[in-house]
């Protein structure tokens, strides 16, 4: 079932005698709702991985469709104290109600959860980015905020490459409203992510403080992946005197060009969240062992 | 002429957020009536006036964050611009306006961190400012007049000093005296510039040219919304458990935009929800339930609906009743006040 992605478009329309480039046919095959579904299973993962790190459990099994997947891993990070508590249970709630709201709009065609994998991932990750052979997002909070980062900014890329996306009828129905409103979700925890780290970095140093590498790290591995699409955290130089900052933050991940956030197709985000490089055919892998359910889930690129 | 296309607009934009609001199998079985409205009515607008609604709010943004961060407008050449800072231009149709504000603006600030954020905003708003006018090419509106001043040295009409006072903060406001002046100076700004995209975004063209400004829209939301993360992340980290006020004061600035946005609403005013559109920053008083779990308390740093948790859209009378401080709640006349004492240039305002 999940097979009909783009490659089974790309099929179904050389059986039509066209000889229009995969793009283009790929994205009219594509509905609204197979657009919903795809944001759906990476709203699963967030999920899942936030409500683990702050409760030690996940989504209500009335939260994750009928015959759904399982998830492999996850633990409670401790130690806490109570803001960052707060902070962990903030953006599980956020997540947890975006599971809600997509499932609810749509309705009987919503896609169970996958089989979401938050731990062996995260160690394969952090070999394949060179941050050592294992890494536990549940260890600390700076840890859980490394983790973190793996998700948020690839969430606005997402959302922000879905949402030209979406049909008339769609931005007439409220989709477009919707996953505006969703990326900018996404985007407010991707800054405070980055915000925490690049604080921590200019307090403690990155010695000290080495989470802003390993953050780093993580994002050269999604650029290569993810069809580029990334800004280097960077910690501040210069002074707050009269000569002033001499290279900024880099709080927001956009163009340098313009400051416009970065977009991606569907195929370079699955190809993040497979933790696999780039071809066709890419079905599984990393966070969704059995790929992710619904019409987007193999890559045609 | 324009008032009333934009109301209008605000009619649609309306009728959405009420689909939304109703959300789930009422979204698509409402969707018809929407579509049907939005086809006949749109005719007397185009990409272009949204473009140039959003570009009166960039000049708003960047001079902004280039007085707070270098002391001087996006205009001016100054020896501080670290690379991606430049002179801005500022020309185009309708009346050309000045900045006003205080001398000396750059702001004294003593934490590296808030610094190196105002000069990285700064940076980020004023090449949104380059993209519009680039995009926009010859039909891009002039920088309108702006207001920026506030402090005790000015009047009660003064723009932060007028919504210092609205907000109960106080009678005086001068965003540029500290790094947390500063923040909250900013943070009045960020979260509108989320609503003002989310709202324009579902009103572009579906041609190839209005699907390419979507993009560039929905990509500047959320660098805007990126911006408010960091603002109140910040205001956040600084005041953790709220005893320093910071928390506070978004909360009272939060209630007035959400106030403001209120009573431009779209008739019939009962398709807007009547709870706030607007959440400030909260020290963890907020109680809500996670997976199966009881109830635990959470942040506020996100600024969205409680229950759904996607950001807010706002309709452009809404935005520019919150930027002319109440200028806009009397129909068929052009919007002025606080920040845009002659109103914004452009079909919109």
């Amino acid at each position: 079932m999940a097979g009909i992605g783009a490659a089974g478009a790309t099929t179904a329309l050389a059986g039509c005698g066209s000889s229009q480039p995969v793009i283009t046919s790929t994205s009219t095959a594509v509905g609204d709702s197979d657009i919903l579904n795809f944001a759906l299973n990476l709203e699963y993962l967030e999920a899942q991985f936030y409500l683990h790190a702050a409760t030690g459990s996940g989504l209500l099994a009335t939260d994750i469709g009928s015959s759904p997947g399982t998830v492999t891993g996850g633990a409670q990070v401790t130690g806490l104290t109570s803001a960052q508590q707060n902070i962990l249970n903030e953006i599980a709630y956020d997540e947890q109600q975006h599971v809600r709201f997509l499932r609810s709009a749509l309705g009987s065609a919503a896609v169970a959860m996958p089989n979401i994998d938050i731990v062996n991932s995260f160690n394969a990750l952090a070999s394949a980015a060179g941050i050592g052979s294992s890494f536990n997002p549940y260890a600390s909070f700076n840890s859980f905020l490394v983790g973190a980062f793996i998700f948020e900014d690839v969430g606005v890329t997402a959302y922000s490459g879905a949402a030209p996306l979406i049909s008339t009828a769609g931005i007439a129905a409220g989709y477009l409203t919707a996953a505006a409103g969703i990326m900018a979700v996404e985007a407010y925890h991707a800054a405070y992510v980055r915000t925490a780290l690049t604080a921590g970095a200019i307090a403690l140093g990155t010695t000290a403080f080495p989470y802003l590498t390993y953050a780093n790290q993580v994002s050269t591995l999604r650029a290569s992946l993810g069809g580029g699409n990334e800004t280097t955290l960077t910690i501040p130089s210069g002074t707050t005197s009269a000569t002033s900052i001499v290279t900024p933050s880099a709080i927001v991940a956009s163009t340098s060009a313009n400051a416009i956030a970065y977009a991606r197709t569907t195929d370079q985000v699955l190809h993040i969240v497979y933790g696999t490089a780039n071809g066709s055919g890419v079905a599984k892998g990393g966070f969704f062992p059995n790929g992710l359910n619904g019409k987007i889930s193999v890559t045609a690129s | 002429m324009a008032t009333q296309e934009t109301q209008i607009l605000d009619n649609i934009i309306a009728s959405r957020r009420a689909l939304l609001v109703g959300g789930g199998a009422a979204l698509a079985a409402l969707a018809m009536p929407g579509i049907a409205h939005a086809a006949s009515s749109t005719t007397g607008f185009g990409d272009t006036d949204i473009l140039n609604f959003a570009l009166n709010l960039e000049y708003l943004e960047a001079n902004f964050y280039y007085l707070a961060a270098f002391g001087t407008n996006i205009s001016s050449a100054n020896t501080l611009y670290p690379t991606g800072a430049m002179v801005q231009g500022i020309t185009g149709t309708g009346t050309q306006g000045t900045v006003l504000v205080k001398a000396s603006p750059k702001v004294p600030f003593v934490n590296l961190s808030v610094a190196s954020y105002a000069v990285e905003t700064a940076i980020e708003e004023g090449k949104h400012v380059a993209f519009l006018r680039s995009t926009l090419g010859s039909a891009a509106v002039a920088q309108p007049q702006i207001d920026l001043t506030g402090g005790s040295s000015y009047g009660t009409t003064a723009a932060f000093n007028a919504l210092a006072s609205a907000a109960g903060i106080g009678s005086a406001f001068d965003p540029f005296a500290s790094d947390a002046n500063f923040l909250i100076g900013a943070y009045i700004f960020e979260d509108v510039g989320v609503t003002a995209y989310n709202g324009a975004a579902p009103l572009f063209t579906t041609g190839t040219t209005g699907k390419t400004y979507l993009a560039a829209a929905a990509g500047i939301l959320a660098v805007e919304a990126y911006h408010a993360g960091l603002v109140r992340t910040t205001i956040n980290a600084l005041d953790p458990t709220g005893t320093l006020g910071y928390m506070t004061l978004t909360q009272q600035v939060s209630a007035l935009r959400a106030k403001l946005a209120l009573a431009a609403a779209p008739s019939p005013a009962s398709v807007y929800d009547a709870t706030p559109d607007d959440y400030g920053v909260t020290p963890g008083t907020i109680t809500v339930s996670l997976g199966g779990g009881a109830s635990v308390s959470r942040s506020q740093i996100v600024d969205a609906d409680p229950t759904n948790v996607t950001a807010f859209s706002r309709s452009t009378t809404q935005v520019l009743n919150i930027v002319t401080g109440g200028g806009a709640t009397t129909a068929n006349t052009k919007a002025t006040g606080v920040f845009f004492p002659n109103g914004l240039n452009g079909l919109i305002s």
